[in-house]
């Protein structure tokens, strides 16, 4: 709004004619007796509403803010957890990470792999939703070239790997409680030397079993690829079966370990507790190893469960 | 004026000598922005009365915030409080009567109360009236305070809850309107 070289914004000079006219525009006086027009509404105006309840102009502070950040972040993991739960982030392209995944991220161990679709070869991922590496491994389908069984191999031993981490975790953990429990009883703890000694002889006593294990599992494989190498198809039953029978056969160790640490009361009453096939199991096992340790000499009868063990009859400690 | 915390202070007090001397201290400068602004003396009256009155509520607050014998104390201007409160409330009462007429404010002045005595201001500065009441609301706001009330540019923005830059783009706003308003008249400005 520029006339001919005009600033039309610019102050208005007094004295201008513009200014002249502006100071024509005359205020009237209040009227009088104001002051006491306004007191009078003063004494019967109501007490105004109190402030609002705000602490250090109007910032939360202390628990305040403590409990106004815990409800934040409890709302946003209840709407991300239905967002989630809902398929709603996979709707709006955001990838949700499955649990397998965020585990194999975790311990550095591949992911395990999206089920294969029905003309997919053989072995499918597992569908439990527990850590990729100890999931059971699941085989549909025949096997009938190396790289199949191979890959059947690499997966079994994922989950072996899975298995013999949680089971050394589990000794660690009843090493820590045993020592807990011992240190609430006043009881004496043993040294760092002893400890490392009761280390070795767990740790070696590890190795023993799985090197036996794996002595076993090899032949088995040898016996498999034979198998897949001559034209045969292998089904699922002819790799998992040897499993189980390892599993039985490692049950049926820990059990004889468990038992060696009994007395022969409880040992009595465990075997009693067994199944007879378990039973008659237990002590033939029993006697096997005991004919290696005692260099193919005649086996000591295994206590019976329901009578009491001679002494000699004991398992070695 | 430093003794406005000690005036706050007492007003919070419940003490009825302060809101006497509260307004002999500001109510003449209340009322004529208040009258400029809306162009209806019964109205800027109610206004200023409004406004004295908001602060008699506020007073509690304001001691709080403004403790006398402190530098806070010492910052509180009770005057550009009231002329922030009035300037709001002016406009607040010229929207609402905007809303409800669906007219130009001034048009209304001959029909409120003690129109005789708004008959002959009038007719003696129908002109001058007329060039401030056209203006839009928040520039007439802008030429009352700095050009009647001669409030630095600062002090104007505060009042009307402003950054100093937009008030001074409004007041360029409203001085280009008022000159070309007077010009429109056969003026030459």
């Amino acid at each position: 709004m520029s006339r001919a070289g005009h600033d039309d914004g610019a102050p208005i000079t007094p004295g201008s004619p513009l200014a002249r006219a502006l100071d024509d525009f005359a205020v009237p006086d209040l009227t009088a007796g104001f002051a006491e027009k306004v007191l009078a509404a003063a004494e019967v105006r109501p007490a105004p509403l109190p402030e609002l309840r705000r602490s250090g102009a109007g910032r939360a502070t202390g628990w305040r803010l403590g409990r106004r950040i815990a409800i934040g972040v409890v709302g946003f993991s209840a709407l991300a957890t239905a967002a989630a739960a809902t398929g709603l982030l996979e709707r709006v392209g955001l990838p949700v990470p499955s649990a397998g995944k965020v585990w194999a991220s975790i311990t550095g161990t591949p992911p395990a792999s999206v089920p294969a679709p029905a003309s997919a070869p053989l072995v499918a991922a597992p569908a439990d939703p527990a850590p990729a590496t100890l999931a059971p491994v699941r085989i549909d389908g025949p096997i009938d070239t190396p790289e199949e069984l191979g890959e059947a191999f690499r997966r079994i031993d994922e989950v072996r790997q899975g298995r013999s981490e949680l089971r050394r975790q589990q000794i660690e953990a009843r090493i820590t409680r045993e020592k807990e429990r011992r240190a609430a009883a006043g009881l004496p703890l043993p040294t760092p030397e002893e400890e490392a000694r009761i280390r070795q002889r767990l740790e070696a006593a590890r190795l023993r079993r799985e090197g036996e294990l794996a002595e076993r599992i090899e032949a088995r494989r040898e016996e498999l690829r034979a198998r897949i190498e001559s034209g045969e198809a292998l089904t699922r039953e002819d790799i998992v079966r040897p499993l189980r029978e390892d599993q039985r056969a490692l049950q049926q160790q820990g059990r004889l370990e468990r038992m060696r640490q009994m007395s022969p009361e409880q040992r009595r009453e465990a075997l009693r507790q067994l199944p007879p096939e378990q039973r008659r199991a237990l002590r033939e096992a029993w006697q096997e190893r005991r004919a290696q340790r005692l260099g193919e000499q005649a086996p000591a009868p295994l206590p019976q469960a329901d009578t009491a063990p001679a002494p000699e009859a004991e398992p070695p400690r | 004026m430093a003794d406005d915390a000690a005036l706050a202070a007492r007003l919070a007090a419940r003490d009825a000598g302060a809101l006497r001397e509260m307004i002999a201290r500001h109510a003449g400068a209340l009322n004529r922005i208040a009258y400029r602004m809306v162009g209806d003396a019964h109205e800027a009256e109610d206004i200023v009365q409004e406004a004295c009155l908001r602060l008699w509520d506020h007073a509690p607050r304001l001691a709080q915030r403004h403790p006398a014998g402190t530098p806070a104390g010492g910052a509180l201007r009770l005057s550009g409080w009231l002329k922030r409160v009035v300037t709001n409330l002016a406009i607040d009462r010229l929207r609402a009567a905007r809303r409800l007429s669906g007219d130009d404010v001034p048009e209304r002045a001959d029909d409120a109360p003690l129109a005789d005595s708004l008959i002959a201001a009038a007719q003696r500065d129908a002109g001058t009236r007329a060039l401030v009441l056209a203006l839009p609301e928040r520039q007439r706001a802008a030429i009352v305070l700095t050009y009647y009330e001669e409030l630095p540019n600062a002090e104007a923005a505060e009042a009307m809850d402003m950054n100093i830059k937009a008030f001074e783009s409004l007041l360029h706003r409203a001085r280009a309107s008022l000159r070309l308003a007077f010009t429109a008249q056969g003026e030459q400005p």
